[in-house]
C-alpha cells in the first residue's frame, strides 16, 4: 500500500492524492458532500446566486420590451457589453473541456481530481454565454430560428459566409458535446450514488440517471473507447469554437478587428481565463467540501503554471497587434492601437488588462508565490477582470474610434447591461451551486482508477528496491 | 356646445369627404361629386345641415368608389379612414378646384403620385413650391423649377413644411377666451365689433401682421382702411432687417431694395451677410454662386467678413473675423483706401474717416485691388443684421465700382409695407399704453414671444379689451388673447404672394384643413363682411379683376387661373429694377461720418436667426430640431457660441452654463466654443427656449429675446459673462472638429485645394487624387455590370456643397425617416439616412470649413452584406446595396462593419407613437422600419422604380436626369449627382472621370458607387496661405 | 430453489453472482470460468480493469467505426447542404463574394462532423450496451451494490436447466470470496 509522500521532499514531487485510503474511503469521502444536507454557508450563497439571478431575469425582460435601445449601444458601437460578455463566458468555458479531453490524451494523472468540475463549468459558462447572440439582435423572436437553414416562406438561406452564423453551429455543437462527455463520464458516479445513498427518493433520482449502470465489463470496454473518442473530439472542438468566436472579429474591416492573429491569440485568452475561474471557485470549494485531499497542491500549482504560459500567449498576442500596426504601416491600424488603446478614452481600461493580464502572472515564477492560495486566489480574480477588459477592448474601443473621424462616438453602459453581466454571474453561480450540492464535484470512480494506479506503481516501484 | 360634440361633428363630416380622396374621379379635384357636397366646418352649420349621415353612408360609397380602384387603392382607404378616426377632421381633398402641376387630372391612377404648384411665404417673399400628393394627401415637397427664387430646390424650412402640416400640436379650435365657439359666431362678434368701431371710425382698431408681398392681402388692408379710416396696420417681423430699405433712404434719398445676381459677379464682397442660407434670395444666390466655383480662370471669389462662421463664411476664400458693430468702420476705411487708389466714383464717400480697426491692413490692401481688377463684375452684399449706415455705403460701393444693373438692382419695396422692424410695433406699443386700442388682431407670428423684451408685449396686451390672435400654435400669444383663430397651414390655405423680383404665385391648397384652420385673408376679410366667403373666392374675385393686365393670353379668366396654378407663377408680374437710381453723395458722407464714428466697449451681444427654427416659428418641428447646426453639429438645442480664446480668458469649457448680463437684464445659457468666432463677442441664436408651443418644440435651449431690445436688435457692446459653475449637456452629431482629432496621419476624407494646383495637371494634389480612385487589388473578380441597363452611382461636388442640410431634411421627408429626440442623439443613435460631415482646419481662430455628404456609397464589394447572418442586406443586379427589413433581425454587425458607419439602427421603437394625423404624411413607396431593423440610403430605389415603370410603359430606358434622388432634388447648389455610370454620357459617369474625383476610404478597395470631388479654395495671390 | 416453474410461462432467469477479493483475483477467475465452458460472463467492477477485454474474450470495440460514420455523415450533409444554398437554390451577390468559396464552408462542415461524430459516440455507446435498462436481474443480490463502490464481481447466467450447485462450485473454485445463485423476480 502506498505511504503518505511528504511533501517538504523537495525531490518527491507532490502527491496527487494526500493520505492512505481505500476505494470505500475516496468513495464516501467524495459522495458525503452530496449526500448530507446543504449547511447554512450553502444557501446563503444560493440565496445571493438567486437575487443576482432575479436581476438577470429583470433585465431581459425589459430588454425584450424596449428593445436594444436600452442597452447603451450607439452607432458606431453598435456591440458592447452584449458580445463582451458572450466572448468572456465563451473564453471561460474553454478550460473544463481542456482540462478534461486534452489532459486526457496527455495522460495527465493530475486532471482526474479537477475534471468534472472545470467541465461543469463549461457547460454553465456556455449556457450564460448562450444567452447573448440571441438577446444582443434587435429582434429575438426571429434571430432565434432564422439563422437555421430551414426552407422558409421567405425562400432565402442563412448566410453561410457569415461569421455570426458559423458562431451559431459552432457554439450549439460545442454545448451539446460538452453535455455528452460531461455526462458519460458522470454515468459510473451516479452509480456509485445511487448504491451509496440511504435515502429511497435519491436512490430512485440518480437511479434514474445512472441509466441502470452495472459496471459490467462488455460496458467499460465500449465505454473507454466512447469517453476516449469524445475527449478526442472536443480538443479540436474547443480550439475550433474560440478561433470561430475570433473569426466574427477577424473577418472584419475594422482596425483592431482585421487581425489575422486573432484565433490563437483568443484560444490561449479562453484558456487563460478559464482556469483563472476554475481556480477562483475551486478554492472555496476545496475548501469547503473537505477535497483537499484530491484537489492538491500539486493540482494548483500546475494550474498556476498553466496560466502563465497561456498569460505570456497573450502577452505575446497584444505586443504582435502592435507590431503588425506598426509594420503594415497603415495610419488607421496604428492609430487604433498606438492613440486609441494607450491614449484614447477608453485607456484606463487597456491599461488595466495590460497589468492584470501581463503583469499579474509574472508573480507565478515564484514557487512560494505559486504556491501560496492567497496569492493565487487573488490573482486568478485579477486575471479574470483582465480577460473581461480585454474583449471590452476589443469590441468597444476598436469601434468607438475607426475610419473617419466624424462617425466616433464615445460609449456608456446603462444600468440594463450591467444588470445583465452580474445577472450571468447569478445565473453561473446558481447552476454552479446546485451542481456543488446534488452531482459528485470530483470524478469518483476516475479518483478510484487513479488510486489503483499509483497503487500498483509503488508496488513496483518497491520490488525494485528490494 | 362640448367638445365631444363637436368631435362628433367632426367625425360625421368625415364621414362625408373622407372617401372621395380616393379613386379617379375626386384625386382630379373635379367639381364633380366634391363641390356639390354639402360641406360645413363648425357645429352651427352642422345644425343647418339637419341630420348628418352617419358613417354608415361611407359604404356605398366607398364601394362605388371601389370600382376601377386597386386593391392597393382600397389598402390606402382603410389605412387612411383608421388614421382618420383619430385626426378630428378627414384627410380630403379641398372642395375648390385646384389643379394639378403638369400631369392633365384624367390621368389620375390611385398610388400614382400627382404634383401641384404652391408657394409659400417666409418673411413675406414667396418661394415656387412643387408639392408631391399621394391621393390627397401631400407628402413630399420640392422646388418649382419655374419659379425664379427656388429654380427647383428647396430650403431645409420648406422641407420641413410637409411635418408641419401634420402636427398634431397644431391649434384646432376656434376659441373665444377659453369656449369653442364656430366660424360664424366669430363672424357675427366680428360684425358687432365692427359696429361699434366705424362710429369712431376705426380709430381704436389696429392689425399687427407679418410682412407680407400678398397682392389679396394689400387688398383687403385697403378695403379694411376704407371702412375704418381711422385703423391702422402694423407689420412686424422678428428677423425683420430694415437696413437694406433705410439704408438705401441714406443712399438714394427713396426707400429702395436691392436684388443681387452673382452670376456676372467674380468678387463677392459679404458684410456680415449669410447670404446662402439666409433671406428670400438664398436658393437662387447658392445656385449662382456655385455654378461659377467651377475651377477655371473665371472662378469666382468669395470674401466674408463676419462675427460667427455661417455657412457662407465656411464657403468663403477669405474670411475676416470682426465684430457686427465694427463692420461700418471697416467699410469706411475700405472705401477711403479705394478712392484713395483712385476709385474717384466714390465721391465724399471715400473721405470717411478711417475707422482702425483688428483687422489685418494687408487683408484690406489685397480686397481692395481684387475689387478695382473686377469693377462691374463685383458685388458688396450687406446683410440683414447690418445697420443702415452699412447698407448704404455698401450701395454707394456697388454704384461706383460700376455694378449696378450687372450685380445687383434697385426696386420700389414690394412688401406692403417697406419695413417692419422694431419702430412701427414701438408706436403700437405706445398706443395700446395710451389705451387708445381697442381692438388688436394679430396675425402676425406670435409677437409676444418675437417682440423686443423692452416693450413688455405681453403685459400690455392684457389692457387691450379685444386681442384677436390668427396662429398656427396655442403658443405664447395665444396664451393671452381673448379670440384665438386656428391659423390653416401654408398647404392648406389658398394665398397668393410675390418673390423678390415681384413674380406672383398662387398658393393652392393641397388638403383641406386638417383642423379647420382659417387663413388670415378670412380673418382680414371678416372685417369687411366677406369673412364667409372662403379664401378661394376672395382670391378669385380679386384676380378675375387684375386678369386684364397687360400681356396675359385672351381667353376666359377660368384657362388663365388654371394656367396660373399650374405653372406655379402669374406670367409679366415681375417688379422690375428702378431706373436712374443715384447716389447722393454728399448726403451719405454727412449722414455716414457720425454713425461709423460711434463705437462702444466692453464685450458684443449678438444676436442671429437660427438656420433650423428660424425665429421659432419652426421649433416645434422634430426635423428641424434633430437636424445638426451646420456649424457646430448641435442638435435640439441652440448654445451661447464664443471663441476659444475668448473662453479660455473667462475660463469656460463647452458645456458650462454661464450667466450673460446686458442691460440690467440676465439669462442664463450654455457656452459652445466654435472655431472661427470673433473674441471678445458672443452669439445668440433666436428661436429657442419657447414656452408654449407643441411638445417638441417646448422648454427646447434658451430664449435670447429675454435679452433682446428695441435699440439694439442685432448687435450691441456691454455684456457681461459670469460662469455659474453649473453644466449642460449638449446632443452633438459630430464630436470632433478635424480629420484626425488624435494626429493619426491618415488620408483627409474631405480634400480641398488651391485652385492653382487644381489647374496644375502635374501638381501634388492630383498625384495624391490619382492614389484615391481607380481600381484597387481585390481578392475576387469583380463582378462585371456592363450588362446591365443601368448601374446606379453618385458624384458630390464638395466643391458645390454649402451645407445647408436641405438633403438631409429631403431624404428625411422622402424615406419616413423616424426622430430620435435629444436624448436618442445625445446617445448617438440619429436616424438620418445621409448626414453632413464638417470639418475644420487650419487655426482654430481662422478656420477653413469643409462640408462632406455622406450617405451609404453602395459599395460593390460591401463589407456590410458578407457579415450579415440571414441575408437581409445583399447586392442588386445594378449594384444597389438593397437592405431587406422585413428580413433582418438586427444584429448591427453590418454597421460594425461599415467603414463609413452609414447604416442607422432602429434601437427603440421609433415609428409605433406617431400621431395618426403624422401617418398621412408618410411616403406610401417607403417601407416605415420597425424596432431592430437595420437601415440605411437606398439611393432612393422607390424612385428608380417609379421611374422604371414609367419608362417600361412608353417602351424606352430611363434618360439621364430625368430620375433624380431626393438629396439630388433638393440640394440648391446642385452638388449631389446621381445616374447611371453604364451610360458614357451622363452627368455622373463625366463626373466621376473628372480630375478632382476621389473615391472615400478608397484603399481599403470598397468600390464605392458614391464619389466625391474635391474642394476648390480661389484663395487671393496677395494673400495666398502657404498650406 | 427451483424458480421458474409457475404456470405463467414465465421463466426466471438465473445468474451465479461471486465477489472477489481484487481485481487481479477477478481477472484469474473470470478465466478459469470461461475455461470451464460457461458462455454468458460477466464482471461488474466500480472502475475499468485493464485486461478485462481479453478475460471475457471480447472482440474489437464497435465505437470507434460508428464515430468515423458519424463524422463523415456531417461533412458531407454540412458541405452539400452550404453548397445547395448559395450556389444551386438561391444564388445571389453577397458583397462581391463567389457563390461556392470553400474557405467559408470550413468552419461549418467542421462543427456539424463534430457534432455528429461526438452524439454517434454518445448514443451509440449506449445502444450497443444496451442501457438505460432500469431492471436487471443481478441487482436481486443483496451485495451487487458494492459494485458500484468497491467491490469486484463475477456473474454467470445459467441456461435453463443447468445444475446451479455444479455452476456455484466450479465458481467458487475459481477463487471466488462469496458466490451465490439470483432469481429473476416476475414483476
Amino acid at each position: 500500500m502506498a505511504a503518505p509522500n511528504l511533501s517538504h521532499d523537495p525531490l518527491e514531487p507532490l502527491p496527487l492524492i494526500e493520505g492512505t485510503h481505500t476505494d470505500q474511503t475516496i468513495n464516501d469521502s467524495l459522495l458525503t458532500h452530496v449526500l448530507r444536507g446543504a449547511g447554512k454557508g450553502w444557501w446563503m450563497l444560493f440565496g445571493c446566486a438567486l437575487s443576482m439571478l432575479g436581476l438577470l431575469v429583470i433585465a431581459i425582460s425589459w430588454t425584450l420590451y424596449k428593445g436594444i435601445g436600452a442597452w447603451g449601444n450607439n452607432i458606431p458601437v453598435g456591440w458592447a457589453f452584449g458580445i463582451i460578455n458572450f466572448v468572456w463566458w465563451i473564453g471561460i468555458g474553454h478550460a473544463g473541456t481542456l482540462i478534461s479531453a486534452i489532459l486526457l490524451l496527455f495522460q495527465q494523472k493530475w486532471r482526474t481530481s479537477i475534471n468534472r468540475f472545470a467541465e461543469a463549468m463549461t457547460l454553465f459558462a456556455v449556457i450564460c454565454a448562450l444567452l447573448f447572440p440571441l438577446l444582443h439582435t434587435g429582434r429575438p423572436w426571429f434571430a432565434a430560428y432564422w439563422l437555421m437553414p430551414y426552407p422558409s416562406v421567405q425562400r432565402i438561406w442563412p448566410q453561410f459566409k457569415s461569421p455570426l452564423t458559423w458562431d451559431v453551429f459552432a457554439v450549439s455543437t460545442y454545448f451539446t458535446i460538452s453535455l455528452l462527455f460531461w455526462f458519460l463520464g458522470l454515468v459510473p458516479d451516479l452509480a456509485a450514488l445511487r448504491e451509496t445513498t440511504k435515502s429511497k427518493t435519491k436512490r430512485f433520482i440518480y437511479g434514474l440517471f445512472a441509466m441502470g449502470w452495472r459496471g459490467s465489463g462488455r460496458h467499460w470496454a465500449e465505454y473507454k473507447w466512447a469517453y476516449l473518442l469524445l475527449a478526442g473530439l472536443s480538443t479540436p472542438l474547443v480550439l475550433s469554437v474560440h478561433t470561430i468566436v475570433s473569426f466574427d472579429f477577424a473577418t472584419s474591416v475594422i482596425p483592431g478587428w482585421h487581425t489575422t492573429i486573432f484565433p490563437p491569440y483568443f484560444v490561449a485568452g479562453a484558456v487563460f481565463s478559464g482556469f483563472a475561474m476554475v481556480m477562483t471557485w475551486m478554492i472555496p470549494a476545496r475548501h469547503f467540501l473537505g477535497l483537499k485531499h484530491v484537489v492538491t497542491m500539486k493540482h494548483l500549482e500546475n494550474m498556476n503554471k498553466i496560466m502563465l504560459v497561456t498569460g505570456m500567449m497573450v502577452g505575446y498576442g497584444y505586443v504582435m497587434e502592435h507590431f503588425i500596426a506598426w509594420y503594415s504601416g497603415n495610419p488607421y491600424e496604428m492609430g487604433q492601437f498606438f492613440l486609441t488603446r494607450w491614449h484614447g478614452p477608453m485607456r484606463w481600461i487597456f491599461r488595466t488588462m495590460v497589468f492584470c493580464n501581463i503583469v499579474v502572472p509574472q508573480m507565478f515564477w515564484s514557487k512560494r508565490l505559486r504556491t501560496s492560495i492567497p496569492v493565487m486566489w487573488v490573482a486568478a480574480i485579477l486575471i479574470n477582470i483582465g480577460m473581461w477588459c480585454e474583449r471590452f477592448n476589443i469590441v468597444v474601443t476598436s469601434l468607438h474610434r475607426d475610419f473617419l473621424p466624424s462617425s466616433w462616438k464615445d460609449y456608456s453602459p446603462t444600468w440594463v447591461d450591467l444588470s445583465l453581466f452580474i445577472g450571468t454571474i447569478g445565473l453561473f453561480s446558481t447552476l454552479f451551486l446546485l451542481f456543488l450540492k446534488f452531482v459528485p464535484a470530483v470524478a469518483v470512480t476516475e479518483v478510484k482508477e487513479l488510486r489503483h494506479e499509483l497503487a500498483e506503481h509503488d508496488a513496483v516501484a518497491g520490488e525494485t528496491h528490494a | 356646445m362640448s367638445c365631444d360634440d363637436n368631435h362628433e361633428a367632426r367625425a360625421n363630416d368625415r364621414a362625408r369627404r373622407s372617401l372621395p380622396m380616393v379613386g379617379a374621379e375626386n384625386v382630379a379635384g373635379a367639381e364633380t361629386g366634391l363641390t356639390s357636397r354639402p360641406l360645413w366646418r363648425s357645429i352651427e352649420e352642422r345644425s343647418l345641415l339637419g341630420a348628418v349621415p352617419g358613417a354608415a353612408n361611407e359604404f356605398p360609397g366607398g364601394a362605388s368608389e371601389m370600382d376601377g380602384v386597386s386593391r392597393r387603392g382600397f389598402m390606402q382607404l382603410l389605412g387612411v379612414s383608421t388614421a382618420i378616426a383619430t385626426v378630428g377632421a378627414a384627410c380630403r381633398k379641398p372642395n375648390e378646384k385646384i389643379i394639378p402641376f403638369v400631369r392633365r387630372p384624367e390621368e389620375i391612377t390611385p398610388g400614382n403620385a400627382l404634383h401641384f404648384a404652391t408657394a409659400y411665404a417666409l418673411e413675406g417673399y414667396t418661394s415656387g413650391l412643387l408639392v408631391e400628393s399621394h391621393e390627397g394627401r401631400p407628402t413630399k415637397i420640392e422646388g418649382n423649377p419655374a419659379h425664379p427664387e427656388t429654380i427647383g430646390a428647396t430650403t431645409v424650412t420648406e422641407q420641413a413644411l410637409i411635418l408641419g402640416l401634420y402636427d398634431d400640436d397644431r391649434a384646432k379650435q376656434l376659441r373665444r377666451g377659453g369656449d369653442a365657439i364656430g366660424w360664424q359666431t366669430f363672424l357675427a362678434d366680428v360684425k358687432a365689433r365692427g359696429g361699434k368701431l366705424t362710429e369712431k371710425g376705426g380709430s381704436g382698431l389696429r392689425f399687427l401682421t407679418g410682412p407680407t408681398t400678398s397682392p389679396l392681402l394689400a387688398d383687403l388692408r385697403r378695403r379694411i382702411l376704407e371702412r375704418f379710416p381711422q385703423a391702422k396696420f402694423v407689420s412686424y417681423a422678428a428677423v425683420a432687417g430694415d437696413g437694406a430699405v433705410e439704408g438705401s433712404k441714406m443712399a438714394f434719398g427713396r426707400p429702395l431694395v436691392p436684388r443681387h445676381h452673382l452670376a456676372p459677379a467674380a468678387v463677392i464682397l459679404s458684410l456680415d451677410s449669410d447670404f446662402m442660407a439666409d433671406g428670400p434670395e438664398q436658393t437662387r444666390l447658392s445656385r449662382e454662386f456655385s455654378a461659377r466655383r467651377e475651377p477655371s480662370r473665371d472662378m469666382n471669389r468669395l470674401y466674408v467678413i463676419e462675427p460667427a462662421l455661417t455657412i457662407t463664411g465656411g464657403m468663403a476664400d477669405h474670411r475676416l473675423r470682426l465684430r457686427g458693430s465694427d463692420v461700418g468702420a471697416l467699410l469706411g476705411s475700405l472705401c477711403a483706401m479705394l478712392s484713395g487708389r483712385g476709385l474717384s466714383a466714390l465721391g465724399p464717400v471715400g473721405s470717411l474717416g478711417h475707422g482702425q480697426g483688428s483687422w489685418d491692413p494687408k487683408w484690406l490692401v489685397a480686397l481692395c485691388g481684387d475689387l478695382e481688377r473686377n469693377r462691374g463684375r463685383s458685388l458688396v452684399i450687406a446683410g440683414r443684421r447690418q445697420p443702415p449706415v452699412v447698407h448704404a455705403l455698401a450701395a454707394a460701393l456697388n454704384v461706383a465700382l460700376g455694378n449696378l444693373g450687372s450685380t445687383v438692382e434697385y426696386g420700389v419695396p414690394i412688401t406692403t409695407d417697406a419695413t417692419s422692424g422694431a419702430a412701427a410695433l414701438g408706436a403700437l406699443a405706445e398706443d395700446i399704453a395710451a389705451g387708445s386700442v381697442d381692438t388688436l388682431v394679430v396675425t402676425g407670428e406670435n409677437p409676444v414671444y418675437a417682440a423686443p423684451v423692452d416693450y413688455k408685449l405681453a403685459q400690455l396686451l392684457k389692457r387691450v379689451p379685444n386681442v384677436i390672435y390668427h396662429g398656427l400654435y396655442e403658443d405664447e400669444t395665444a396664451a393671452i388673447c381673448n379670440y384665438f383663430v386656428p391659423a390653416a397651414h401654408v398647404l392648406e390655405s389658398w394665398g397668393d404672394g410675390r418673390a423678390t423680383d415681384g413674380i406672383v404665385s398662387i398658393s393652392q391648397p393641397l388638403i383641406a384643413p386638417l383642423w379647420g384652420g382659417r387663413t388670415e385673408a378670412e380673418v382680414l376679410a371678416a372685417f369687411v363682411g366677406d369673412g364667409d366667403l372662403g379664401t378661394h373666392e376672395l382670391l378669385r374675385r380679386y384676380w378675375r379683376g387684375m386678369a386684364k393686365l397687360p400681356g396675359n393670353p385672351v381667353g376666359s379668366f377660368d384657362n388663365v387661373w388654371e394656367r396660373w396654378l399650374a405653372d406655379g407663377i402669374v406670367p409679366d408680374t415681375g417688379a422690375g429694377a428702378e431706373a436712374g437710381v443715384a447716389i447722393n453723395g454728399q448726403a451719405l458722407a454727412q449722414a455716414a461720418a457720425p454713425l461709423l464714428a460711434r463705437t462702444g466697449s466692453g464685450m458684443e451681444i449678438a444676436f442671429a436667426t437660427d438656420p433650423k427654427v428660424f425665429d421659432g416659428r419652426f421649433a416645434n418641428n422634430a426635423w428641424l430640431q434633430e437636424l445638426a447646426h451646420p456649424i457646430t453639429k448641435l442638435t435640439w438645442d441652440n448654445a451661447l457660441l464664443i471663441s476659444d480664446a475668448t473662453a479660455k480668458g473667462l475660463d469656460l469649457e463647452t458645456g458650462d452654463i454661464v450667466e450673460v448680463t446686458y442691460r440690467d437684464r440676465t439669462l442664463e445659457a450654455p457656452a459652445m466654443i466654435v472655431p472661427g468666432h470673433v473674441d471678445d463677442a458672443i452669439t445668440l441664436p433666436l428661436g429657442y427656449g419657447r414656452t408654449a408651443t407643441g411638445h417638441v418644440g417646448r422648454g427646447v435651449g434658451f430664449n435670447a429675446n429675454a435679452l433682446r431690445t428695441s435699440e439694439a436688435p442685432w448687435f450691441d457692446r456691454g455684456a457681461a459673462l459670469s460662469k455659474t459653475g453649473k453644466r449642460f449637456k449638449f446632443a452633438i452629431t459630430q464630436d470632433h472638429w478635424t480629420m484626425s482629432p488624435d494626429g493619426r496621419d491618415s488620408p483627409p476624407p474631405a480634400v480641398s485645394a488651391p485652385l492653382a494646383e487644381v489647374l496644375n495637371p502635374g501638381s501634388m494634389f492630383h498625384e495624391e487624387l490619382e492614389e484615391r480612385r481607380g481600381p484597387q487589388a481585390v481578392i475576387h473578380q469583380p463582378v462585371d455590370y456592363s450588362g446591365q441597363a443601368y448601374k446606379w452611382g453618385m458624384s458630390v461636388d464638395l466643391n458645390k456643397c454649402t451645407g445647408c442640410n436641405a438633403c438631409v431634411v429631403a431624404c428625411q421627408s422622402e424615406n419616413n425617416i423616424a426622430s430620435v429626440g435629444k436624448d436618442g442623439v445625445g446617445r448617438g443613435r440619429e436616424m438620418q439616412w445621409i448626414r453632413i460631415d464638417r470639418y475644420f482646419s487650419g487655426p482654430v481662430d481662422e478656420p477653413e470649413m469643409i462640408n462632406q455628404p455622406l450617405g451609404c456609397v453602395h459599395c460593390e464589394t460591401a463589407p456590410c452584406e458578407y457579415v450579415c447572418p440571414v441575408n437581409a442586406t445583399v447586392h442588386s443586379d445594378e449594384g444597389l446595396n438593397e437592405m431587406i427589413y422585413n428580413r433582418c433581425i438586427g444584429t448591427r454587425y453590418c454597421s460594425n462593419n461599415c467603414p463609413y458607419k452609414v447604416r442607422r439602427f432602429n434601437f427603440l421603437d421609433y415609428t409605433g407613437d406617431i400621431s395618426a394625423a403624422r401617418e398621412l404624411g408618410m411616403n406610401p413607396e417607403v417601407t416605415v422600419r420597425s424596432r431592430g431593423v437595420m437601415e440605411k440610403c437606398t439611393y432612393c430605389v422607390q424612385r428608380i422604380e417609379r421611374a422604371r415603370i414609367a419608362t417600361r410603359i412608353e417602351g424606352r430606358t430611363i434618360a439621364d436626369g430625368e430620375l433624380q434622388t431626393a438629396c439630388q432634388q433638393g440640394c440648391p447648389t446642385q452638388a449631389i449627382v446621381f445616374g447611371s455610370l453604364n451610360d458614357p454620357n451622363s452627368k455622373v459617369s463625366q463626373l466621376h472621370a473628372d480630375t478632382r474625383r476621389y473615391d472615400l476610404l478608397h484603399e481599403l478597395g470598397t468600390r464605392p458607387r458614391t464619389a466625391y470631388l474635391a474642394r476648390v479654395r480661389n484663395p487671393n495671390p496677395e494673400l495666398a496661405k502657404v498650406d | 430453489m427451483s424458480g421458474g416453474h409457475e404456470d405463467s410461462g414465465f421463466v426466471a432467469r438465473r445468474f451465479v453472482v461471486a465477489e472477489f477479493a481484487t481485481p487481479e483475483a477477478l481477472l484469474a477467475g473470470t478465466r478459469k470460468v470461461r475455461e470451464g465452458g460457461y458462455k454468458d460472463v460477466d464482471t461488474h467492477t466500480p472502475i475499468p480493469i485493464h485486461g478485462l477485454e481479453a478475460a471475457l474474450g471480447l472482440g474489437r470495440p464497435k465505437i470507434p467505426a460508428i464515430v468515423l460514420c458519424g463524422a463523415i455523415a456531417g461533412i458531407c450533409i454540412a458541405y452539400s447542404m452550404i453548397y445547395f444554398c448559395n450556389v444551386i437554390d438561391f444564388p445571389i451577390n453577397i458583397g462581391n463574394r463567389p457563390m461556392h468559396s470553400p474557405p467559408a464552408n470550413i468552419p461549418i462542415t467542421f462543427e456539424l462532423a463534430v457534432l455528429l461524430a461526438g452524439g454517434s459516440s454518445f448514443f451509440g455507446f449506449f445502444t450497443l450496451s444496451g442501457l438505460p435498462k432500469p431492471y436487471h436481474p443481478i441487482f436481486e443480490s443483496e451485495q451487487f451494490g458494492r459494485a458500484a463502490i468497491d467491490a469486484f464481481f463475477l456473474s454467470v447466467e445459467l441456461p435453463v436447466g443447468a445444475d446451479a450447485d455444479k455452476a456455484l462450485g466450479d465458481v467458487r473454485a475459481a477463487g471466488a470470496a462469496s458466490v451465490e445463485l439470483v432469481h429473476e423476480s416476475e414483476r
